[in-house]
């Protein structure tokens, strides 16, 4: 691990649990399916071996597929915490937005789920870096999903619980843009002084989005 | 045949594998994804025992056991969840839970305790109709 100072505030920490609880909550659940489909599968062989009911070849296949599938998932989900897990290692560095967010939405999915909030990423038409630390820019982007997640909890009912995420097409103004379908709210985002030091940390500031409702994290270009 | 159960989970896949598999042990099980269509099953068609997730999309597990306690306090709750924590365990034991498991579950444990609810509702059904053994008239017919 290269040596520097990168130890995440009190707040940091808080952020690394919360993902690390959603990320453990999802791994049980993968166990709990492959302990099932196992379980069930030792149920016919001790059908066929007690009695005159052989297993169904095609049955057996199918509980087969579904075990894999969920190795699979589990395989996915523990790749993308160990990249997580390591983004405290690196110093500042050109940092791609568009593969944080797609990091933060699938370690966050659970999260996201839960409040019955459907998220699309749009893919970005030039590329999209900044000069940051990893794992302070992945907070970011998390905050901003948990502020929309509560804006929309709050939203008026007949609100649409849908959250596109897409990006500036300027890549020397690189941005990174929450679209949802209420304008409320956004005028207290990034009040806390916490997340005031998070914005400041990745260089970041927020405005309300040109078109539509919703905001972008932009990059703040520090006067000469 | 056994209890009739209800399995509430928004993993389809785990209640849909549980549930086949308590089928296969002569347990009469259906399962549901969510909590109003928990609710929805337990007023149209009320299980003896309720198996139940704490964390799901909408209303959780906790709604769920605070709002069937309240209408229909016979029916046995067991949770099974795969992020609760201990103070979630005694929540749930306070709230009149029966059992509460984590995810992975080991299957004879789960029937194990399926088992015990079943046997309490049927101690208490004797309990609370004695009145069927006691004619108005007449002596006590054993």
């Amino acid at each position: 691990m290269p040596n520097h100072d990168l130890s995440p505030d009190r707040n940091g920490v808080r952020f690394f649990g919360t993902l690390s609880a959603a990320v453990t909550h999802d791994m049980k659940n993968f166990l709990a399916i492959i302990n099932e489909n196992a379980g069930l599968l030792g149920d016919l062989a001790g059908r066929a071996r007690n009695g005159p009911v052989p297993i169904d070849p095609q049955k057996a296949a199918l509980i087969s597929e579904k075990i894999r599938k969920q190795v699979n998932r589990a395989d996915g989900m523990i790749k993308q915490f160990n990249r997580f897990s390591h983004s405290m290692d690196h110093a500042q560095e050109a940092v791609d937005m568009e593969e944080m967010v797609h990091l933060v939405a699938g370690l966050s999915e659970r999260i996201i789920r839960h409040h019955e909030v459907f998220l699309t990423v749009t893919a970005a038409s030039v590329p999209c870096r900044i000069q940051a630390h990893r794992f302070d820019l992945l907070h970011l982007i998390f905050r901003a999903f948990e502020m929309v997640c509560e804006i929309l909890d709050n939203a008026p009912e007949d609100t649409r619980k849908e959250v596109t995420v897409n990006f500036g097409s300027d890549p020397m103004g690189p941005e990174i843009c929450f679209m949802y379908d209420t304008d409320t709210g956004w005028d207290t985002l990034f009040d806390d002084p916490k997340d005031r030091a998070l914005l400041d940390r990745v260089n970041m500031h927020v405005k309300k989005a040109g078109t539509g409702s919703g905001f972008c994290l932009c990059k703040t270009f520090k006067k000469q | 045949m056994g209890p009739r159960i209800l399995l509430v989970d928004d993993e389809q896949e785990f209640v849909q594998t549980l549930a086949e598999r308590l089928q296969m042990r002569d347990m009469e099980t259906s399962a549901v994804f969510d909590g109003p269509a928990a609710l929805a099953q337990v007023q149209s068609h009320p299980p003896q025992i309720l198996i139940v997730d704490l964390k799901m999309p909408g209303m959780d597990g906790i709604q769920i056991l605070k709002q069937v306690k309240q209408t229909h306090p016979g029916i046995q709750i067991i949770i099974l969840t795969g992020h609760g924590s201990e103070q979630d365990k005694i929540l749930c034991m306070h709230l009149g839970a029966f059992a509460y498991f984590q995810k992975p579950v080991d299957i004879d444990r789960l029937i194990t305790a399926i088992r015990q609810g079943y046997e309490t509702i049927l101690s208490n059904e004797q309990k609370t109709a004695p009145c069927d053994r006691y004619p108005e008239t007449g002596s006590w017919q054993p």
